[in-house]
């Protein structure tokens, strides 16, 4: 029961947003297509069950036969015949032995179709999944997608064994044992009709019951949870304001209303079972009874009611069992839904055919949809990328351009046009980028995060973008790989719209480093070559020594072999955020964007970070989101984002005479340091 | 020290507390470290419900009996039959249907007494472990994952539980029938009984075969089963990772080449499980078999009447059955045990000692700290040879890169630490003195860690006291400045922070903990003040309130802010946890010393 109750709470199917189709009730039908590779498997299972449970059926005939002619006598002057029953129960044992095979091979049929089966739907779920969207792994929320990967596949494999052994050999019980027993005499069947409304309401009952109680014990069980996060992780609160003991009472309260929920349900089911069996064991009374008024009108010998007794025994078990996997069917209904409903969900940000090198009919549509850019300049752009045969020999042969690009870009945004004419020639580095008119919002919500963003960037320029939380700072850049898709406007990458590049290569020239360092269990150097799995060693060692890691990685018990303990919890803020920026050099892209991704580094990290970046990787495009004045007015420019749109883009020194907010942002930063400009010179 | 932890808290709070699953049917069994102990210790539990217990007891008793008896007057109904003593016959049946109602109302009772008292025990055993978990010094929460924890309570608990709920009646009515049926058969006749639970020993010996071919592949199952979850768990969570780096090919071959070995395993584990119902079923026919062919062979030489056999074929499958089901019951027990066991290893930590003589709260509000030296872990030392007086009323602003251990001071200021050596004195009383619960009564704080509960805002303003009359509460909030949050929100006051006040933005919670803060009345003032993601306006409204609440207070500063420094009556500049400089911000600047090589890079803004 408990698997039950964890799943039913996670009831979050994602539709708040509707990232996929409504599923529709024949939805979940659709699975069984990953079945059917195994038909003759899901074919032969039932088919050795019923070999198996016609031998069960036979059986008790064989053992009245044992009993009535063989050791009753029937027949035999009423001298028990021992070497009749010795024949027949060698028979009925060769017999059962015969059944146990066909168990046994009905078993491996159901495991193997059923459990590929699981497997499929798994795989199938799996890589879907690995292609959403944020937005549509953010509306299924992960959660939810990690239990149903888990919890419901194996739900639903289990509902799909069930079906074809248990749900056939119950049938079969129930209908076989029914049959044998209406053949043995009519008149059992009289108990049986009483018997089965009986059966059949008790189980009713509890379903009804306990149902609603399933989700409200999983509401009682999260408050619980819920309470025990909070006092294990805000410990030093409850002490520091001497409150231990306020919270256990509040433990207890929630304590409390959960045992008395979970009381109620294991109450309700505690009651099935013993209700059953006292239907059960009263219809062995009436069979006996039934038995003995027809064994005295003579129509019935006595080891026919003791078959009689056998057969409703089997037929009534049958029946519970067969109510419990109409259980396991509900579950596995909803356990089939939600899977379908991730598979019916189409990814929804596919790339595009451009591959980044060469260019097919996409320069036509550049040309025609473009309003702001120069025609033949697009067709330059592409041809010049056809000629480039990889983007990272592109970097490396193009020093010179980018300094000079870098040096011209802090004038104005055209720098970046007339840059790529200049380079027009030899090959265009990857790396400009281009927002025209973009805005965005997020899907199920009406207010527009950004609204009309347009800028350019040059190729290896460094801009810095600035602003105040919720101004849309990390959306913005998170558009630029395609992790959302903006509502209007487009993004061009080197002249192209990003939306035609293949994502596998426009996500190769973009890097991003995120706000939240995810590093995943393996050791520091796979982290690190994460993007990059060719890389050599002292490819590795210089990323690291640039983002400023290689020192404490060497320090660490195995150096770069050092294995990341879960989520890199072995690791300090600071440190997983150096990781993953070598990562994010490593990859060499052509453009790098740091989400926010210094903010645990002390300022003089920061500043050392900032440096190798300017020397090791001027060619490359550099983005970055930063909090601190401090960390930003290095860049060529800044970038400032005011409440979703661009308010000024500039160099510091031009921003602190134009730009009211970057003026405001400064000086609740740093204006009490004026004692500190004076003595250091610092601003 | 604390960034450490701190991040580790919130990624646990952000993962959840998932143990890998183990639901799984059939799952290896968890053997206990020390059956005995932890037996013991839960029978312990058992003793204070010693009534259900044994009202419990009582009833699987009578249902036992019923069960057992039940079936011999099947057997006599047969014999009246095949004797066609009719007029028997109806007379056996009522006794029957007696003992088979005697039976159903036993085990209902036993349904409702073992949920009763499964609950009953649970709920004492969780208020238990969480009573031992506020109480546990900071440093045991600080040590261990917080997964960890929460599945002790969790999963564990619950295993507990669902074992006392489910297995205890089967246990006793398992065992009871065993004992009952075989003295039944024993009186019947005793070279049945004999070949009868021959073939039952046959069967255990089958079974245990069978169990041991199957838990090495269960382990495997399982082993691949926790993989297969963290590989989905880690690679889902991490989705913007695998996507900005093209891993998605990468990570489903990895998916799909464990979730292949993982089938495999399965099905071989599961065909095994499977074959032992056929198995089993086989061996009770020829049980069977052999039952009848002596008891014809008996009944030929007028051993037993026919009425016997009919009843050792009953009894034969009631033979099985508890057995069958111990076998299974073994399995959970075990599970339950180590569960309970590791329930019992937190519950064996020892508390927090918050006694001390003195129990009145600080008066003055002087804090000394005298040649304190601390470590977390022997050998390598956080703070040392730390010594510092600070006077009533002044801020004193601690200063320093990360790991320099500002965080420390505080940890140790709050006894969530105890110093190795040296002391530490409140108005000249060492505070392992006071009992902790007067010292923290006495000193507010506010933590980087913005931690807010489930519960209205009043409730957590009024954190330190809920009988604070509600004028004071918006006093407070308006000198915090956190009434500009509170006004925001729908309910105002009442409004229900869920979810330990997720919905809030970092700068409003912070502002919240202000408020809290200030509705302590501390005299003494710890605040850690980091804003790094709070947006300038905010960190403004913060500023403002955290100079209020410090007016009039020693107040003790993790500076992260160049005002708050500016502003101190001293700066303590920390490296390697040991002091390097004192003094106010001029005479630091003028000493161009590490204060001054910091304040250039941390605050200014230039590398060295």
């Amino acid at each position: 029961m408990n698997t039950a109750v964890h799943t039913a709470g996670d009831s979050n199917p994602g539709n708040a947003r509707n990232p996929g189709k409504k599923p529709c009730s024949t939805e979940p039908l659709k699975l069984l297509k990953f079945a059917a590779k195994y038909w003759p498997l899901v074919l032969l299972g039932p088919l050795f069950m019923v070999l198996e449970v016609s031998v069960d059926l036979f059986q008790p005939r064989m053992m009245e036969v044992i009993v009535d002619r063989g050791i009753l006598g029937i027949g035999n002057g009423g001298l028990s015949d021992i070497h009749l029953v010795i024949s027949t129960g060698i028979r009925m044992i060769l017999l059962v032995i015969a059944g146990g095979c066909f168990g046994i091979l009905s078993g491996v049929c159901a495991n193997v179709a059923g459990q590929s089966f699981g497997n499929n739907i798994r795989k199938a779920c799996f890589t879907r999944i690995m292609h959403f969207s944020f937005e549509q792994t953010d509306a299924f929320s992960t959660g939810s997608l990690i239990t149903r990967i888990t919890n419901d596949v194996t739900q639903i494999q289990q509902l799909f064994m069930q079906a074809i052994r248990g749900f056939v050999r119950c049938m079969m019980f129930f209908v076989g044992g029914t049959v044998a027993l209406l053949t043995l005499d009519l008149s059992f069947g009289q108990v049986l009709l009483i018997a089965f409304p009986l059966i059949f309401l008790d189980v009713i009952f509890v379903f009804i019951k306990t149902n609603p109680l399933f989700s409200l014990l999983q509401k009682k069980l999260d408050d619980l949870n819920n309470i025990i996060q909070e006092n294990v992780s805000g410990i030093r609160v409850v002490k520091a304001f001497v409150q231990e003991k306020r919270e256990e009472a509040r433990f207890e309260n929630a304590n409390q209303a959960l045992v008395g929920t979970q009381f109620r349900v294991e109450l309700l089911l505690s009651f099935m079972r013993p209700v059953m069996n006292i239907v059960l064991n009263l219809s062995i009374v009436a069979i006996i009874y039934v038995g003995s008024l027809r064994v005295q009108d003579g129509s019935v010998a006595p080891g026919t009611v003791m078959a009689a007794v056998t057969y409703i025994t089997q037929i009534l078990n049958g029946m519970m069992t067969l109510a419990m996997i109409f259980q396991t069917l509900s579950r596995g209904i909803v356990s089939a839904s939600r899977l379908s409903e991730i598979l019916s969900t189409d990814p929804a940000i596919t790339g595009g055919s451009y591959n980044g090198k060469s260019t097919p009919d996409i320069n036509l549509k550049y040309t025609e949809d473009s309003p702001a850019s120069k025609d033949p300049e697009g067709i330059n752009d592409s041809k010049n990328a056809e000629g480039t045969d990889d983007s990272k020999n592109a970097e490396s042969t193009n020093d010179s351009k980018n300094a000079e690009g870098t040096n011209d870009s802090k004038n104005a945004e055209d720098t970046g046009d007339s840059k790529n004419t200049e380079a027009a020639g030899s090959g265009i580095v990857p790396g400009c980028l281009r927002f025209e008119h973009v805005d965005f919002s997020y899907p199920g919500s009406r207010v527009g995060v950004l609204s009309d963003i347009s800028f350019e960037i040059a190729p290896g320029e460094t801009v810095a973008i600035i602003g105040a939380t919720g101004s849309g700072k990390s959306t913005l850049v998170n558009l630029i790989p395609r992790f959302y898709d903006p509502v209007y406007g487009r993004i061009l990458l080197d002249g192209i719209d990003i939306k035609e590049y293949d994502l596998k290569a426009l996500r190769e020239n973009v890097t991003i480093c995120l706000q939240k360092s995810e590093l995943f269990s393996t050791t520091i150097r796979e982290n690190i070559s994460l993007g990059n799995p060719d890389a050599s060693e002292a490819e590795i060692i210089a990323a690291a020594t640039a983002a400023q890691a290689d020192a404490f990685i060497r320090e660490q018990p195995d150096g770069y072999d050092t294995a990341v303990a879960e989520g890199g919890m072995s690791l300090s803020g600071g440190q997983r955020q150096r990781i993953a920026i070598s990562r994010a050099l490593l990859k060499k892209a052509g453009i790098i964007i740091f989400d926010d991704s210094t903010s645990a580094l002390d300022l003089a990290t920061e500043a050392k970070l900032y440096d190798a970046l300017r020397t090791g990787y001027k060619n490359v495009t550099k983005i970055m989101i930063a909090q601190r004045i401090a960390s930003v007015k290095d860049a060529d420019r800044i970038l400032v984002l005011d409440s979703g749109r661009v308010s000024a883009f500039d160099t510091h020194a031009n921003l602190m005479k134009t730009s009211r907010i970057y003026q405001d942002i400064y000086d609740s930063q740093l204006k009490d340091s004026d004692a500190g400009d004076g003595k250091g010179g610092a601003v | 020290m604390s960034q450490t932890n701190s991040s580790v808290r919130s990624s646990i709070a952000e993962r959840g507390f998932r143990r890998k699953s183990s639901g799984q049917m059939g799952a290896p069994v968890e053997k206990p470290k020390n059956t005995r102990s932890a037996l013991a210790r839960l029978f312990g539990y058992f003793r204070q419900e010693m009534v259900l217990v044994i009202i419990l007891a009582l009833a699987v008793s009578f249902s036992v009996i019923a069960g057992v008896l039940a079936p011999r007057f099947q057997s006599q109904a047969i014999d009246h039959l095949v004797s066609r003593s009719f007029s028997e016959v109806s007379g056996v049946l009522a006794l029957m249907i007696l003992l088979y109602a005697l039976h159903g109302a036993a085990t209902l009772l036993q349904g409702y007494l073992s949920a009763r008292l499964s609950q009953r025990i649970i709920g004492r055993l969780r208020g238990d472990l969480f009573h031992k978990i506020v109480n546990l010094p900071v440093s045991y929460l600080d040590s261990r994952s917080h997964g960890d924890i929460m599945s002790r309570m969790t999963n564990d608990a619950e295993n507990v539980s669902t074992v006392i709920s489910q297995s205890l009646s089967s246990l006793f009515s398992g065992i009871l029938t065993l004992i009952g049926t075989i003295i039944v058969m024993l009186s019947f006749n005793v070279p049945l009984t004999l070949l009868t639970c021959s073939s039952v020993i046959l069967s255990i010996w089958l079974t245990k075969i069978i169990s041991e071919l199957m838990h090495k592949y269960y382990v495997m199952r399982q082993t691949l089963l926790g993989q297969l979850n963290g590989t989905v768990e880690e690679k889902i969570t991490n989705t913007k990772t695998v996507t900005a780096y093209n891993l998605q090919d990468a990570v489903i071959k990895d998916f799909s080449k464990t979730s292949d070995e993982l089938t495999k395993a399965g099905i071989i584990a599961e065909i095994i499980a499977g074959s032992m119902g056929p198995l089993h079923n086989m061996l009770n026919n020829v049980s069977f078999v052999i039952v009848a062919a002596f008891g014809a062979w008996f009944a030929l030489r007028g051993f037993i009447s026919i009425g016997v056999i009919s009843a050792f074929v009953v009894y034969s499958k009631q033979f099985s059955r508890p057995i069958n089901e111990l076998a299974q019951l073994y399995g959970q027990i075990q599970t339950a045990l180590a569960g309970a066991e590791r329930i019992f290893a937190v519950l064996d930590e020892e508390s927090e000692n918050k006694d001390g003589d003195k129990n009145d709260p600080v008066r003055e509000g002087v804090i000394e700290f005298k040649n304190v030296n601390f470590s977390y872990v022997p050998g390598k030392q956080v703070i040392s040879d730390f010594s510092l007086k600070v006077e009533a009323g002044k801020k004193i602003a601690l200063v320093g890169s990360t790991g320099s251990g500002k965080t420390t001071i505080v940890n140790l200021l709050m006894r969530f630490y105890d110093v190795d050596s040296g002391s530490i004195l409140i108005d000249g009383t060492d505070i392992r003195d006071v009992s902790t619960d007067a010292l923290r009564d006495s000193i507010g704080i506010v933590l980087q860690d913005t931690v807010l509960f489930t519960d209205t805002v009043r409730a957590n303003l009024k954190y330190a006291d809920p009988s604070i009359s509600d004028e004071k509460m918006i006093e407070a909030s308006a000198l915090s400045n956190c009434d500009s949050v509170v006004n925001a929100l729908s309910d105002g006051y009442d409004t229900v922070l869920t979810l330990s006040g997720a919905s809030l933005s970092q700068g409003q919670r912070q502002l919240i903990t202000i408020g809290r803060a200030f509705l302590s009345f501390p005299r003494i003032l710890i605040l850690d003040e980091a804003t790094s993601s709070v947006d300038t306006r905010t960190e403004k409204h913060i500023q403002d309130a955290m100079f209020r609440l410090m007016e009039n207070r020693t107040s003790l500063i993790i500076a992260h802010r160049l005002s708050t420094i500016r502003d101190a009556d001293l700066i303590v500049v920390m490296d390697n946890g040991r002091i390097t400089e004192t003094g106010t911000h001029e005479e630091l600047l003028d000493l161009k010393g590490n204060y001054y090589r910091l304040y250039m890079t941390q605050f200014a803004g230039q590398a060295t």
